[in-house]
């Protein structure tokens, strides 16, 4: 093993300032990008992990199956990584922190679940059903940053070896597990410090040899002690989410601007920190890792916690314009100018950067989980669409799925074999069924919660969770303060629009009865006759048509499924389980696994994207209605059904246009939305870059919650973020593109 | 009451202030060989067709009463001459290469998809636009439509070409919190020529609503080799600029995307080859305008 370094790049005689520094920051996180993209990509977040053949880890399996199980087998892998992981260091960044794997995915896929725990009368429901059942997903939760920050790693290990000797035999195993990985963490970051001393003394340029030299003391401080520092604060915030992701991949960040204002206002104070310093320190923050934070928002008085830093974080933002996943907090209070500063970026960048949140929607939704507004408010943006109060609850957060789609097509077709059926008796089976996968999910579910220990402890981010420690067990096993397990349903605008569809054809106009229909989804539409009654149902009312039949359908069923998923709260209490609306990245299998629904959509093609309508939903696209629409299928629990949004930049071209779009936002948030995601799309560019991903290395897409760059993505991907591009903007071609038009960059690149 | 409505856009970005939903009127006084909306002169409902987007399944062969549908082979004709643009072929077209321009609307159906965007006027300053074809051609129905408007507190602007009497233009315009109108050529003869319609009436329309007070907004459109000299354009501003209560006057770049509804209504269409302008030319033409001391936006 050997670490990848930089060092010596650059003459002895060369000058650097703060954006020379991030322009060959950035430059060299696009080549990454673009090595990554090429070796494969995925489908998914960055996380900022590097490619590299310089360390390979050979897992150490405890299981016959070759994967590993329970806390020793995590506890000794994990430390065997921390004690052969090479250290990534580039001198011109403010910080170390890079990883090279995450250990839970080097167990085999089909051995992650410990074999002595299994769920097979489960399995035939969740297979059933198309259900992603979320057993053995781990983290999706979000830890309490500040914990980190009062303790340190020194801190943390001290009050594990106490609360050890205050608690009986039952609970040793939790802590000597906790104690081995919190020493293994300081003993590695340690040898990083001394490391990056060792590359200090070898470079030669004098600018970066100093900073190196810095960047080896406050490595060396952050090993154990408490950050003290903006720049320390940061660097720990780095190493956090490294040695969470390489874990198990886990991170979120929170609410960036208030975590880190105590050491910025208390450094600048004392002169030791510029607000160009700041800004460079944020840019390498998130030039690090694609992690969640939020920004603005109200405090526990509803005050607004927009600061100095707030503005600070969307400039460095600003200056590197990659995959950022911010969120902006809207509320009532919220500074104007900068909500209207970061629409600016938005569409300037068009990066897919901010995003917004409605303070009041998600408020309102989680205090009728019974939480207070305090409690509701401490919920920050944490994930692709899922909030999370930092170290107080365990969540499953978008791990856990209930494709609707496949439920209805296993009530039609029980349904359709009869020639007097009716849309009644669709809707009654739709329900049965519906009841079904959702209690099969809910007692997935509270399987998890019972044998996951036995599987994959949450060794890393258990120890940021308030009074766990105190506790001595797992999270999954009381380590939380409060249990809201999300449950969201997926391919919610295909049953609208095909109960809107059945309802109009069959039973309103009877152009064919419900046998009929089903051979002709069994025929996936096959023959003239099928093209021609795909067209016909595909002109059916659609969801976010406006206020049609398909928008009656759509409330129906959001209430039912609500009821359904509120309904395991009494089943299970003490545990609340919380509805939401999204696909994630899974459009696509999802869609595989449904054969042609009445909607007009033919075997296998995709189910709509998260809470989205159909592509065709409106003839003019406007996307006042399909907000609207939106709106109106919200549970109200404090989960979200977000709306995802592609925008022609040209709409926000001068002042007005910004105004616009910032009522725009408002309005959409207002209206009932909880989360809404933004594309600013030049289309001509998305579709060249379709047909040549690698022309454009740097382009940032809102795939679904998170942001991605484009050319990671596989074809298939591509394609489902050109046809929602599509769908709002029909008379979309591709014209050529002038050279100049290669990189979207806002800076130079060198 | 009842009114011919083209179309009803929501979430509207360029229809006068905020975000808006638009109300097309059908029907229209002048006959400008440019109109990027063609589907919007006639004052009775026109039959579109796609040809892209049939299959050729016969099912309007079936449903036409007045033998206008036939299948030739794959090839599907119609016979405009026999067509009464009654909508029973768009009804049953299942791909939705035939359609209907013009559907009979009450207030009330209008103003159920009015209403739904009232959140997105609030936040941004917005309403409804009244649009066309020619908004002055259904004055009852405009008038009922603006007194809706009105009701529910949403701000109302008129699209217009101010071609109409007096009485009818002063009547809904007073109601109005905007007045858009275009004067598309400032040459008398050439007006006439290309529009069919008298320039006087414009201006004369115009300087009462100056009078009046009500707030206006002067539009041309910039047509290749028709709008787009500079002296027209000169003059549309100096007069424009004489308004005293006009906010700015804009210029409107050629739109080159009516060929395709040209086609679907079998209609000639003479500027199937023009391209829009330069920005060269148009920050030339702004400056031209610019010069008699008006605000001037370009779209």
């Amino acid at each position: 093993m050997s670490a990848i370094t930089f060092i010596n790049q650059y003459d002895a005689q060369e000058s650097f300032d703060y954006d020379r520094r991030l322009r060959l920051l950035r430059a060299r996180k696009v080549a990454q990008t673009e090595e990554k993209a090429r070796a494969g990509g995925a489908n998914e977040d960055d996380y900022g992990l590097i490619v590299q053949d310089a360390f390979i880890y050979q897992l150490a399996p405890n299981h016959p199956n070759g994967s590993i199980y329970g806390y020793q087998a995590w506890v000794e892998n994990y430390c065997s990584v921390l004690a052969q992981h090479p250290l990534y260091c580039d001198p011109l960044d403010a910080f170390v922190g890079k990883g090279f794997l995450f250990l839970e995915r080097l167990r085999p896929k089909a051995h992650k679940w410990n074999p002595d725990y299994p769920f097979d009368d489960l399995q035939v429901l969740f297979d059933r059903y198309n259900i992603i059942h979320g057993i053995d997903n781990c983290h999706h939760f979000t830890p309490d940053l500040q914990i980190g920050f009062d303790l340190g790693w020194g801190g943390i290990l001290d009050k594990l070896k106490r609360c050890r000797s205050s608690k009986g035999s039952a609970h040793h195993e939790f802590y000597d597990s906790e104690i081995t990985v919190v020493e293994a963490v300081i003993g590695f970051l340690h040898r990083m410090a001394s490391e990056i001393d060792r590359l200090a003394e070898e470079e030669q340029n004098p600018h970066l040899k100093a900073n190196l030299k810095e960047m080896a003391a406050v490595n060396r401080h952050v090993a154990s002690e408490p950050p003290r520092t903006f720049r320390e604060a940061i660097q720990w915030m780095c190493w956090f989410s490294m040695l969470s992701r390489t874990y198990n991949r886990g991170s979120a960040g929170g609410q960036l601007d208030e975590l880190l204002r105590p050491y910025y206002e208390q450094d600048k104070a004392h002169g030791l920190l510029t607000d160009e310093e700041a800004v460079f320190y944020l840019a390498c923050l998130f030039l690090q890792d694609s992690r969640y934070f939020q920004l603005g928002g109200p405090d526990a008085d509803g005050r607004d916690m927009t600061s100095a830093l707030s503005y600070l974080a969307l400039e460095a933002a600003d200056k590197i314009n990659i995959a950022c996943n911010l969120t902006i907090r809207v509320h009532d209070q919220l500074d104007p100018a900068f909500f209207r500063k970061s629409v600016v970026c938005l569409f300037r960048n068009r990066q897919g950067w901010p995003r917004y949140s409605s303070d009041t929607a998600l408020v309102e939704g989680f205090m009728n989980c019974g939480y207070t507004r305090d409690q509701a408010r401490k919920r920050v943006a944490a994930g692709c669409h899922w909030m999370c109060m930092p170290g107080l609850e365990y969540t499953m957060n978008d791990t856990v799925k209930i494709n609707l789609a496949r439920v209805f097509e296993v009530a039609f077709h029980e349904t359709a074999v009869r020639e007097d059926a009716r849309i009644e008796d669709l809707w009654q089976c739709f329900n049965r069924h519906l009841e079904q996968a959702v209690n099969a999910t809910g007692a997935g579910i509270m399987h998890h919660l019972k044998y996951q220990t036995r599987s994959q402890p949450e060794l890393i981010l258990n120890l940021f969770q308030q009074n766990l420690i105190e506790k001595g067990v797992n999270i999954t096993d009381g380590g939380a303060n409060f249990y809201n397990m999300c449950i969201d349903g997926s391919g919610l605008a295909v049953v609208i629009d095909s109960f809107a569809a059945c309802e109009q054809h069959v039973d309103q106009k009877k152009d064919i009865t419900y046998p009929a229909l089903k051979a002709l989804l069994d025929a996936d539409f096959a023959g003239a006759e099928g093209q021609v009654m795909q067209h016909l149902l595909m002109r059916s009312p659609r969801f976010g048509g406006g206020d049609n039949p398909a928008l009656t359908w759509a409330v129906r069923i959001k209430d039912a499924f609500t009821g359904a998923v509120r309904a395991l709260c009494r089943r299970y209490p003490g545990i609340q389980f919380i509805p939401g609306f999204f696909s994630w990245s899974n459009t696509i299998a999802f869609g595989k696994a449904v054969g042609a629904t009445p909607d007009g959509r033919k075997s296998g093609d995709p189910i709509n994207h998260g809470a989205n309508p159909n592509s065709g939903f409106r003839r003019d696209g406007a996307v006042s209605a399909m907000c609207n629409a939106i709106a109106a299928i919200q549970p109200n629990f404090g989960n979200t059904a977000p709306v995802q949004l592609e925008l022609d930049p040209g709409i926000a071209d001068d002042e007005e246009g910004i105004d616009k779009m910032c009522a725009m936002i408002r309005a959409i948030l207002k209206s009932g939305n909880t989360l809404l995601n933004v594309n600013i799309i030049d289309g001509a560019k998305i579709l060249a870059a379709h047909s040549d991903p690698f022309r454009f290395p740097d382009l940032v897409v809102r795939v679904t919650g998170f942001t991605a760059f484009f050319a990671m993505l596989s074809p298939e991907f591509r394609q489902l973020v050109v046809d929602r591009v599509k769908a709002v903007n029909p008379t979309l071609e591709q014209p050529a593109l002038p050279d100049e038009c290669t990189l979207s960059c806002p800076m130079p690149i060198e | 009451m009842h009114g011919l409505v083209t179309e009803i856009q929501r979430f509207s970005l360029h229809d006068g202030p905020g975000i808006r939903t638009t109300v097309f009127l059908k029907g229209c006084n002048m006959q400008c060989g440019w109109c990027h909306n063609p589907e919007t002169i006639s004052a009775r409902p026109s039959l579109c067709y796609y040809p892209d987007r049939c299959i050729g399944c016969g099912r309007c062969v079936l449903a036409c009463p007045h033998q206008a549908h036939q299948m030739k082979g794959t090839l599907h004709v119609i016979d405009r001459s026999l067509c009464r643009a009654c909508g029973r072929c768009a009804a049953v077209c299942p791909t939705e290469a035939l359609l209907m321009a013009g559907t009979v609307m009450t207030v009330d159906e209008v103003m159920r998809e009015v209403r739904q965007d009232r959140v997105y006027y609030d936040e941004s300053g917005g309403g409804v636009t009244l649009s066309g074809g020619e908004v002055l051609c259904q004055p009852a129905f405009a008038r009922a439509l603006i007194e809706a408007c009105c009701a529910e507190g949403f701000a109302v602007a008129l699209e217009t070409n101010l071609n109409a009497p007096p009485a009818v233009v002063a009547d809904l315009a007073q109601k109005a919190d905007l007045v858009m109108f275009d004067i598309k050529l400032i040459d008398h003869g050439a007006h006439h020529k290309e529009t069919g319609a008298e320039l006087t009436t414009v201006l004369e329309n115009a300087r009462m609503l100056a009078d009046m007070g009500i707030s206006l907004i002067v539009r041309t459109p910039l047509i290749p080799g028709v709008t787009d000299q500079a002296e027209n354009v000169a003059g549309i501003a100096a007069f424009a600029a004489k308004l005293a209560s006009v906010r700015y006057y804009e210029l409107l770049n050629f739109n080159p995307l009516g060929a395709s509804k040209y086609a679907s209504l079998d209609l000639p269409y003479a500027f199937k080859d023009s391209r829009p302008l330069s920005p060269g030319k148009l920050s030339h033409l702004k400056a031209v305008a610019e010069a008699a001391g008006i605000t001037v936006k370009v779209n």
